[in-house]
C-alpha cells in the first residue's frame, strides 16, 4: 500500500516534504512491513481477522459454522455457494439428514434453522433478504422443533 | 563517615527499593557505595548494550532480580530489522558461571532462544520468576525446559511474545509434585493447548493468582478452570465463543460468582459478546479491564459491561466503543487512572469511531486520569486546550492521529497550541507522543514547559532543525527521544553532543541526518555507540564524497560504558 502525503508548512521556509508509507529511498527487495500506525503487529493481525469477518467481499468465500442441537460436532459451510434460502435449506437438510425449514412454516415435526447475527442475537432464518442475511450472519444453528 | 555499623545502614537501605533512589544512595560516599552494591537485590538495565554482564557482576555480586531491555521502542512497530540484536544468551551464560542466586529475570524486546531458557532453567536452583515482554526467538520447547527444571517457579508471564508453538506438551512438563504456581500467562501462544494438563496444573496450584489463557482454551474448559481457582485475581479469557452446550455457560456463571477476588480481566480473543453478561456479577470489583484484543465486543454488550465497572482504574479498549461509549466510561468510571483507546480501522478512511469529543468527555469525567494513549482520526486545538484544563495531572499523554500531518479539522491550523496547552498545564508530564500537523512551534513549547519530560515520540512533525534543538536544549530530564519522518538533520544532531550522555538513547529514522553527520558525531563522542541501520544492499553508502549528502535511513545512538558491541549484524554499522 502506498500513500502520498505532501506537507504544507506554515513557517517561512516552506518545506515541501513528500512522504510515503513505503519509503522511496529503499531498494525494491526490501519487504514493506507495516510500520504505521504505531500499534503492535499482534493487534494489527487481530483487527485484520475481524475485518475479514465484517467486510465481506462477495468474491471471496463465506464460511460459517453450523451446529445441530444435540450434536456436539459441527460443520462448516460456505454460504457464498448458495443462491438463496432454498438452496441453503436443501443442502443443510441433506448434510444433517433431517428436514429443516425456515421459521415461517413452523410445525412440531421439522427442525428450524436459526442464525446468530453480528449483535450476537439468535434470529429466525428467512426474515430478511438473502443479501442482507449474508452480511449479518455469524453462525447457524439447527434447533429442535419445540424450542421456537 | 558512618555513625552506625554497616549492618544497620544496610538494614535502612533495605527499605529503599526504587532504582533511582538506590542509585542516588550509592553516590553519597564510598562507604555507602560499597554497602549499597553488596545489598542491591534488583538490578535494572534499561539498555542491554550500555553495560556488559562482567561489569554487572563486578558491581553487584549479590542481586536476585535482573531486568534487561534490548531493542528500542520503535521495534514494536517493525522499524528495527530482524537480527539487529538484543541477545540474552551471553547474559545468562555469564550469570550461570557466577555465583549469583538469580531468582527473577524480566526481559523486554530481547532475543531469547530455547538454549537460553534451558540454561536458565538448569543454572539457578531458586529461580522463581520469568517475565518475557515482546521477546522472540524461542519456542514451546524452551518453555518445557522451564516447566521441567524450575522446582520453585512462581511466575511464568509471557506478554506479547513471538513464540514458535510446537504444539508440544510443555504444560505437562510441570511435575505432579509442583504446586507453587502464582502467575501463568500464555495468552500469546497461537497453538493448541493440552487442556487436561492445564486443568490438572491449575487444580494443584492453590497460590494461583493470575491466569491468562490463549485462544485455544474454550468456554467449557474456562468454566472448569475457574471452578478450580476461585481465588483468582487476574484472568485472561481465551476463546469465549458461544458453545452450543448451554450447560457450560451455566457452569461458567456459577464459577464466576465464586471469584470474589477477581480484579483484572483481559483476553476475549474470540468472543461471543452476549456471553459477557456472565461476568456482570464480578464487574463491580474490577480495577483493570483490557479488551484491546476483543475485536468482536462492541455496541450495547460492551456498554452494559462497562456500566457495571464502577471501580475501574485501568481500561484498554478499541475505538469501536465510540464517543458515546466513552461518555458512558466518563460517567461510570470515576476512579479511572489509565485509558488506552486503540484503532480498529487501520486504513484511516472514513470511520470516525472516536473523536476529540470522546477525549474531552473522559477528561471532564475522570478526575484521577493520569495516563492516556488515544488513537483517533481527528483532533482540534480547542479540545486539547479543554483537556489540559480538565486534567493537569497527566504523567503520560500519547495522542496518535492516524493520518500524518492532519491539522485541526475545524480551523485547519497546526496542533501546536493544543499540545502547548498540554505541556504547560501538566507539570508532571513524563511521557509525551505528538501527532497531527505540527510546526517547530510545538517543540518550542515542549522545550519551554515540559521540564519533567523523560520520553518523547515524534512522527511526521516539525519544519527545521530548530524544532529538535528546542527539545534537546529545553528538556533537561529527557531520557529517550524517538523521531521518525521529520525534517531534522545534522545541525540539530551535532549541536550538543554532551546532551546524549544524559540520555539513554536517541532514535531517528527517515529524517535528514546524513552519514557524514553521524560519523562526525561518533568522532566527537566516543562514549556513544552510533548505530546506522541500513537494510539496503547499497554498499555505496561508504564511498567518500557522498557522505555529506547520503541520508541515513535509521540512526540509533546510545550511551555506553563498554564500547562497540560485537554482535551487530552486517546491516548495522557502528561508529
Amino acid at each position: 500500500m502506498e500513500l502520498q502525503f505532501t506537507k504544507h508548512s506554515a513557517s517561512e521556509s516552506s518545506v515541501n516534504l513528500s512522504l510515503s508509507l513505503t519509503f522511496p529511498s529503499t531498494s525494491p527487495q526490501r519487504a514493506t512491513k507495516q510500520d504505521w500506525p504505531p500499534i503492535k503487529p499482534r493487534l494489527i493481525d487481530t483487527l485484520k481477522g475481524r475485518r475479514r469477518l465484517l467486510q465481506r467481499d462477495y468474491d471471496t468465500c463465506l464460511f460459517v459454522k453450523v451446529y445441530m442441537e444435540g450434536v456436539p460436532i459441527g460443520r462448516k459451510l460456505d454460504l457464498s455457494t448458495f443462491s438463496g434460502y432454498e438452496s441453503l435449506l436443501e443442502n443443510l437438510s441433506h448434510m444433517f439428514n433431517t428436514s429443516i425449514i425456515c421459521g415461517n412454516h413452523r410445525d412440531r415435526k421439522h427442525h428450524v434453522l436459526t442464525y446468530q447475527d453480528t449483535d450476537g442475537d439468535w434470529m429466525m432464518v428467512g426474515d430478511i433478504p438473502w443479501e442482507m442475511f449474508l452480511e449479518t450472519v455469524r453462525r447457524l444453528k439447527i434447533t429442535k422443533p419445540e424450542r421456537c | 563517615m558512618n555513625y552506625f555499623p554497616d549492618e544497620v545502614i544496610e538494614h535502612v537501605f533495605d527499605f529503599v527499593t526504587s532504582h533511582k533512589d538506590r542509585n542516588s544512595i550509592s553516590l553519597v560516599c564510598k562507604s555507602w557505595f560499597k554497602i549499597e552494591r553488596y545489598s542491591r537485590q534488583n538490578v535494572f538495565i534499561g539498555n542491554c548494550y550500555a553495560i556488559n554482564p562482567e561489569r554487572l557482576l563486578r558491581r553487584f555480586p549479590c542481586f536476585k532480580s535482573l531486568t534487561l531491555k534490548g531493542k528500542p521502542h520503535f521495534a514494536d512497530f517493525n522499524l528495527v530489522p530482524h537480527g539487529w540484536g538484543g541477545f540474552v544468551q551471553p547474559w545468562i551464560e555469564a550469570l550461570a558461571r557466577s555465583r549469583v542466586g538469580l531468582e527473577e529475570l524480566r526481559l523486554k524486546r530481547m532475543v531469547v532462544t530455547d538454549e537460553s531458557l534451558e540454561l536458565l532453567s538448569r543454572s539457578f536452583v531458586n529461580f522463581k520468576s520469568l517475565v518475557l515482554v515482546s521477546c522472540e526467538g524461542f519456542s514451546t520447547d524452551g518453555l518445557a525446559s522451564i516447566a521441567s527444571n524450575c522446582r520453585h517457579l512462581q511466575d511464568l508471564d509471557l506478554q506479547e511474545n513471538e513464540i514458535d508453538d510446537h504444539r508440544g506438551q510443555w504444560l505437562s512438563c510441570f511435575p505432579e509434585t509442583y504446586t507453587s504456581l502464582v502467575t501463568l500467562n500464555f495468552a500469546c501462544l497461537e497453538g493448541e493447548t493440552n487442556l487436561v494438563a492445564l486443568e490438572r496444573l491449575v487444580a494443584r496450584s492453590p497460590n494461583l493468582r493470575s491466569l491468562k489463557l490463549n485462544r485455544a482454551v474454550p468456554l467449557d474448559a474456562l468454566a472448569r478452570l475457574m471452578a478450580c481457582a476461585p481465588q483468582i485475581v487476574d484472568l485472561g479469557v481465551g476463546s469465549y465463543e458461544d458453545e452450543q452446550d448451554s450447560e457450560s455457560c451455566l457452569k461458567l456463571q456459577a464459577a464466576i460468582r465464586k471469584c470474589t477476588s477477581l480484579r483484572s480481566l483481559s483476553g476475549f480473543l474470540e468472543a461471543a459478546p452476549h456471553c459477557l453478561s456472565a461476568f456482570h456479577p464480578v464487574c463491580h470489583n474490577l480495577t483493570s479491564l483490557n479488551l484491546s484484543y476483543a475485536a468482536e465486543i462492541h455496541g450495547s454488550h460492551l456498554i452494559k459491561l462497562i456500566e457495571h465497572c464502577k471501580k475501574l482504574q485501568r481500561l484498554w479498549i478499541l475505538d469501536s466503543i465510540g464517543d458515546k461509549g466513552l461518555e458512558v466510561v466518563a460517567s461510570t468510571c470515576k476512579e479511572l487512572q489509565e485509558l488506552r483507546v486503540f484503532p480498529t480501522d487501520l486504513q484511516g478512511g472514513g470511520n470516525t469511531a472516536v473523536t476529540e469529543d470522546g477525549l474531552v468527555a473522559i477528561s471532564a469525567g475522570c478526575p484521577k486520569l493520569h495516563s492516556i494513549l488515544y488513537f483517533c482520526q481527528q483532533m482540534t486545538n480547542a479540545a486539547l486546550i479543554t483537556v489540559a484544563k480538565n486534567c493537569p495531572n497527566f504523567i503520560r499523554f500519547r495522542l496518535c492521529i492516524l493520518e500524518p500531518h492532519k491539522p485541526d479539522h475545524v480551523t485547519s491550523q497546526p496542533l501546536d497550541e493544543g499540545f502547548g496547552a498540554i505541556v504547560q498545564a501538566c507539570k508532571n508530564l513524563k511521557r509525551l507522543s505528538v501527532s497531527g500537523l505540527l510546526t517547530d512551534q510545538v517543540f518550542l513549547y515542549i522545550g519551554m514547559y515540559a521540564t519533567e519530560l523523560e520520553m518523547l515520540s515524534i512522527a511526521f512533525a516539525g519544519d527545521t532543525d530548530k524544532g529538535m534543538l528546542y527539545v534537546l536544549n529545553g528538556c533537561k530530564k529527557m531520557r529517550k527521544l524517538e523521531i521518525r519522518d521529520s525534517p531534522f538533520g545534522d545541525a540539530a544532531l551535532l549541536a550538543d553532543v554532551n546532551k546524549y550522555e544524559t540520555m539513554r538513547s536517541l532514535w531517528m529514522s527517515s529524517c535528514e541526518v546524513t552519514l557524514g553527520g553521524c560519523k562526525r558525531l561518533a568522532r566527537k563522542a566516543p562514549w556513544l555507540n552510533v548505530e546506522i541501520i541500513n537494510e539496503n544492499d547499497n554498499n555505496r553508502m561508504e564511498e567518500n564524497g557522498y557522505e555529506g549528502r547520503q541520508k541515513v535511513d535509521k540512526l540509533y545512538l546510545y550511551r555506553t560504558v563498554v564500547g562497540t558491541r560485537v554482535d551487530a549484524p552486517p546491516f548495522v554499522w557502528i561508529h
